[in-house]
């Protein structure tokens, strides 16, 4: 400091120090200097990262699944381009050489002895040949879905909503590896359903009619426990006026995908052998079983990410704190003073919360899944019953990444929150009951509701940890007890997003207007 | 940098909170080079003026511009006003030094500016220790070194001598006075006058939002009861007589002592000596800037205590 007597009119002039700029990247900076030269914060966020780990740990160990019933269903064939499936069912065909056309009515559709399968099956399909998995496309009448042109398993085009109790027209051509169907109510008017090519149709095919019936999946949802049961169901289908034009051979009967010898642990028909006859151009089958891909109920990659629904708390009052002990000691005004564009401030604040939440969430998740993986596995949770996930694999890295992100979410709405709130306790108490509440409150509420707080709510983005492939023409369970939420990973993640990012405009509005 | 003429210019400003007027009508401007003092009871509205100069609160009406602009148009606040309101605005957890780094990289000053401001502030060797456990005094220094970081030529100080101790508070006021002489813009807020007695070269007096006085501190006391001088002699009537006759006005306070208002002490003593009148002591008595404040808050003190009555005292 000089102690030269300027005149007191000339006024000061710095020279210690080049003036800055007052760019975004200096905001970080300085945000990201605050949150690092407090040290109990970082413990946070390193408690952020072990609750994650230990719970997600603690699940994995404790994990106890029970079926009641058939749920143990033995090693799946699979079919066309690796996808594990289910390919039983009774078939009654003969051998199609080159192009033609099969057309029949369906007379009668009796489906289940107790309980009605909403996706099973009878009609007419034309196949590779008789062995599980083999190639096919397969025109049918549902119970719940009306009509269906499905191939190759994953494949699902709708028809008419026409109901299982009418008779039904059906014609399926092929014309090399192009399968069109056809259907009709009186056999005389005709709609095409859709056309496929399926590449596998190559050579001489099998041409015939077939009848499916999936088990039937019941669930007792009672407080915190869940008891699944799955029965087998039968159904029979009659068909007359069956005409093959190009076909060639005598008509035989098979239950697809059943194994002479059974152990116990065939992948046959669980219902029993299908049954069918021919009289006088009228043919009867009965059987079980379906046509479709196979699918987990257990979603091994969620189960073993769980710690984060405790380790959100601790990102939460990590995000709320970021901003809220400003508040609390008046530090915020020197912020503020320093960098009088407050919204670029809070922006800058929810990116650097953001990213290191990210950053701690994907070490807990990483970390977690290859920790919780191999318990699982030691405690049962083993192929052929539960998948062998790699780290690799794309839905367990969205999962697994996505939990990152979810955290990441978190962490700004919090400070969003935080920010609007500008008390600790109160933003603390708000997320709490956004997020834990509806977490523990989804395997109580009766199931309508619970489905609507997965969607609704911020929790949505716990979807993102889900792996599983669902298809919209498998009947399935969607239980939040497993994990399931019924948006999918993207939309639920997404809903979180909306959320953050409304949560953090609405407190840049207030803080832009409202005294410091 | 810009051009920057470091006057800070408050011109009507209004403020209400709910019910209550904070701020009715306040105009003053503050010029550089000297320090200068805003003092008012508490309530008065300083603490309030000073955040919307800072743009943290938004006035009714009226405009705070430094420099001839508005806070808000400041592109590197840091480097044009230097500002602590609040000593204690510090995370408790984060290390001194570390709280004036944040504020250096939002402006990309160089580290090595922060180690200089500790120094500056006798912090030099507390900065590697958590706020949390500094003195008061501490924080006051913290805060201030906050204010100097980006070298800024105006810098407003919210009640800075608060809680100091004697060696602070000589310390403090030898420093605003030599940022004031580095040709600074200097405002020191404060709620006692007396704090501000031998620092502040002009007063802005504030009560109830408004500006009651915007003067020197050499006019201030002139307008107060002017200079007296004490007189201890044992020839009392001979002093009183010659006195009175240059035109003093005398008056007995004691056995021997008298009290001589009008001529300076130098005076008196040239008179009594022409004379030859002896006197043991003589002694100036200057009016204190808070004896003149009192005179100009008097009526204005929101919370004023109701004047004790001397028969029920005792």
């Amino acid at each position: 400091m000089t102690d030269t007597q300027t005149p007191p009119v000339t006024p000061y002039r710095s020279t210690a120090v080049p003036a800055g700029r007052d760019g975004f990247v200096q905001l970080l900076r300085a945000e990201w200097t605050k949150l690092r030269t407090v040290r109990r914060w970082g413990l946070t966020l390193l408690g952020a990262v072990l609750v994650t780990v230990l719970v997600s740990v603690f699940a994995a160990t404790s994990s106890k699944v029970q079926f009641a019933g058939g749920g143990d269903r033995g090693p799946e064939p699979t079919g066309p381009g690796g996808v594990r499936i289910v390919d039983s069912f009774r078939y009654a065909h003969q051998a199609l050489p080159g192009d033609g056309t099969i057309t029949v009515r369906l007379a009668e559709f009796r489906t289940g002895e107790g309980s009605t399968p909403e996706w099973g099956k009878a009609g007419v399909l034309i196949k590779k040949d008789a062995a599980p998995g083999a190639s096919y496309a397969a025109l049918m009448l549902t119970p719940g879905h009306g009509v269906r042109l499905q191939n190759d398993f994953v494949h699902d085009r709708a028809g008419s909503n026409s109901p299982a109790g009418e008779p039904r027209w059906l014609r399926l051509t092929r014309d090399g590896t192009t399968l069109t169907g056809y259907e009709s109510a009186d056999g005389k008017e005709w709609s095409e359903v859709g056309a496929v090519t399926v590449p596998g149709l190559t050579g001489t095919v099998q041409v015939g009619l077939f009848v499916a019936s999936p088990m039937v999946d019941t669930m007792d949802r009672q407080f915190g426990s869940v008891s699944v049961s799955s029965e087998p169901s039968r159904s029979t289908a009659v068909f007359d006026d069956v005409t093959v034009d190009g076909g060639s051979g005598d008509w035989r009967h098979t239950d697809v995908g059943e194994q002479p010898g059974g152990d116990g642990q065939s992948s046959g028909p669980v219902g029993g052998e299908g049954e069918s006859s021919e009289s006088g151009g009228r043919f009867t089958l009965t059987g079980s079983g379906d046509i479709a891909p196979a699918q987990y109920n257990t979603d091994l990659a969620a189960m073993s990410l769980s710690g984060t629904q405790l380790g959100l708390v601790l990102i939460a009052a990590l995000g709320v704190l970021f901003i809220t002990a400003e508040y609390r000691r008046g530090m915020i005004r020197t912020t503020f003073a320093a960098s009088p564009r407050r919204g670029r401030v809070l922006v800058a604040k929810a990116v650097v919360i953001g990213v290191t939440a990210f950053a701690a969430g994907l070490v807990a998740s990483v970390a977690s899944f290859l920790i919780a993986q191999p318990i699982l596995k030691a405690n049962g949770h083993k192929p052929p019953r539960f998948p062998e996930l790699q780290l690799t694999d794309g839905p367990v890295l969205r999962a697994v990444l996505g939990s990152a992100v979810l955290l990441a979410l978190i962490a700004v709405l919090a400070l969003g929150l935080g920010a609007l709130l500008r008390r600790t306790a109160g933003a603390v108490a708000t997320v709490v009951v956004l997020f834990v509440a509806p977490l523990v409150l989804v395997t109580t509420l009766p199931i309508g509701f619970a489905q609507f707080l997965q969607q609704f709510t911020p929790l949505a983005g716990f979807a993102v940890q889900e792996t599983l492939t669902r298809y919209d023409h498998v009947a399935t369970l969607c239980l939040p007890e497993e994990g399931c939420y019924p948006q999918g990973p993207w939309i639920g993640i997404g809903t979180l997003l909306l959320y953050a990012v409304a949560v953090l405009g609405l407190a840049v509005w207030r803080v832009r207007r409202r005294d410091v | 940098m810009d051009s920057i003429d470091g006057t800070v210019q408050v011109r009507g400003l209004r403020k209400r909170f709910g019910s209550v007027t904070a701020l009715d009508g306040l105009s003053f401007t503050v010029t550089p080079g000297q320090v200068t003092g805003f003092v008012g009871p508490n309530g008065a509205g300083k603490s309030t003026t000073m955040r919307i100069m800072l743009g943290l609160d938004s006035a009714d009406a009226g405009e705070a511009l430094i420099g001839g602009r508005a806070y808000h148009a400041l592109r590197t606040p840091l480097h044009e006003v230097g500002a602590m309101l609040d000593a204690s605005a510090v995370h408790p957890s984060r290390r001194g030094r570390d709280h004036l780094l944040w504020l250096a990289h939002s402006h990309r000053i160089p580290v090595r500016r922060v180690d200089e401001v500790l120094e500056q502030v006798g912090l030099a060797s507390a900065g590697r220790r958590r706020a949390g456990g500094y003195s008061l005094g501490m924080r006051q220094r913290l805060g201030i070194a906050s204010a100097l970081l980006g070298d800024p030529p105006v810098l407003l100080f919210d009640e800075p001598v608060n809680g100091l101790d004697p060696e602070g508070i000589r310390w403090i006021r030898g420093f605003l006075r030599s940022l004031a002489r580095e040709g600074r813009t200097v405002l020191v807020s404060s709620h006692l006058m007396s704090e501000l007695e031998d620092s502040a070269d002009h007063l802005v007096v504030v009560g109830r939002g408004r500006v009651i006085a915007d003067t020197s501190v050499r006019e201030l006391l002139a307008t107060a009861s002017g200079d007296r001088v004490s007189l201890r002699t044992d020839a009392r009537t001979e002093a009183m007589t010659v006195l009175a006759a240059a035109g003093a006005t005398v008056a007995s306070t004691g056995r021997d002592t008298l009290t001589v208002s009008g001529p300076s002490a130098e005076k008196v003593v040239q008179l009594l000596s022409g004379a030859g009148v002896p006197f043991s002591e003589i002694s100036a008595h200057r009016a204190t800037l808070e004896e003149a404040y009192m005179e100009l808050t008097g009526d204005v003190l929101e919370f004023a205590a109701a004047p004790v009555d001397e028969e029920d005292a005792r």
